[in-house]
């Protein structure tokens, strides 16, 4: 089996953040889903797990921290086109999401970013595969 | 193509926190490294970028804190076993990690937390495949 992540985000209200990502196409696994956790299904290696902010602070010591005003980590997904970063993009826009950056379009990469509806950052890329020589 | 993640992550010494992330087996794609940033390969599908905070902050225009100080993600590894998950938790204290939540046994489901040097928290989990 595959390596799998999963990014676990804590959130305000898990029936909007559901419904947010939702809104971007992806899918819910109600398997692993109630009041306070919905699992995204972003592949079939990569889930995002938006947790209810008490439910969050079970899993550490760490004190709980406010993503809205300040940033530890973004997360990039790639897309097959460049149309796909810009549909992701308005998806997340319409679904109450902010564009916290502007587009950055260095021709063999396009990407952009969103904030989620608690401020969390997602990268929607592009990269262009004859670009980056393989291995 | 299959979609993949690149979880980018801002870290005081780009050296130290690619000795550590060696140190827990993982491989290095030297195509995107330099002094200032270096790119774990996690799986093909999976990557982290270890990037020094002045070009974190080149990213974003909210000041970068560090989980320590407030933590909003935690960023959990499947492992193929449970011995995977205690040697990966023992290799990351020997590395300077420090441990953010104990073992959780639920008998088909086993996890650990660990911080890495920067205060990143990841937790590393088996689930039974049969289950």
């Amino acid at each position: 089996m595959g390596k799998m992540i999963f990014v676990n985000l804590a959130v305000a209200d898990v029936a909007k953040s559901r419904a947010f990502y939702e809104a971007l196409g992806f899918s819910i696994n109600a398997q692993f889903s109630n009041d306070d956790a919905a699992c995204v299904v972003l592949s079939d290696n990569i889930y995002v797990m938006i947790l209810a902010r008490p439910f969050f602070q079970t899993f550490t010591e760490q004190p709980l921290g406010a993503p809205a005003e300040t940033i530890s980590a973004i997360y990039a997904l790639s897309c097959d086109h460049r149309a796909g970063v810009d549909q992701m993009m308005q998806a997340a826009l319409a679904a109450g999401g902010t564009e916290p950056m502007p587009a950055r379009d260095l021709g063999f990469m396009y990407n952009r970013m969103f904030a989620d509806l608690d401020g969390h950052v997602f990268e929607p890329m592009w990269m262009d595969p004859s670009a980056v020589q393989s291995n | 193509m299959e979609r993949r993640v690149f979880i980018t992550l801002p870290v005081v010494d780009v050296a130290r926190s690619r000795s550590f992330y060696q140190g827990l087996g993982f491989a290095i794609d030297d195509r995107f490294c330099d002094e200032m940033s270096a790119c774990l390969v996690i799986s093909n599908s999976i990557y982290v970028m270890l990037l020094a905070h002045s070009r974190f902050q080149d990213l974003s225009v909210r000041p970068m804190i560090l989980p320590n100080d407030g933590a909003s993600a935690l960023i959990t590894l499947s492992c193929a076993s449970r011995a995977e998950v205690d040697q990966m938790n023992a290799a990351a204290l020997a590395l300077g990690g420090a441990e953010i939540h104990g073992a959780e046994d639920l008998g088909h489901m086993y996890s650990r937390a660990f911080a890495d040097p920067d205060g990143h928290g990841f937790g590393i989990m088996w689930i039974d495949p049969t289950e």
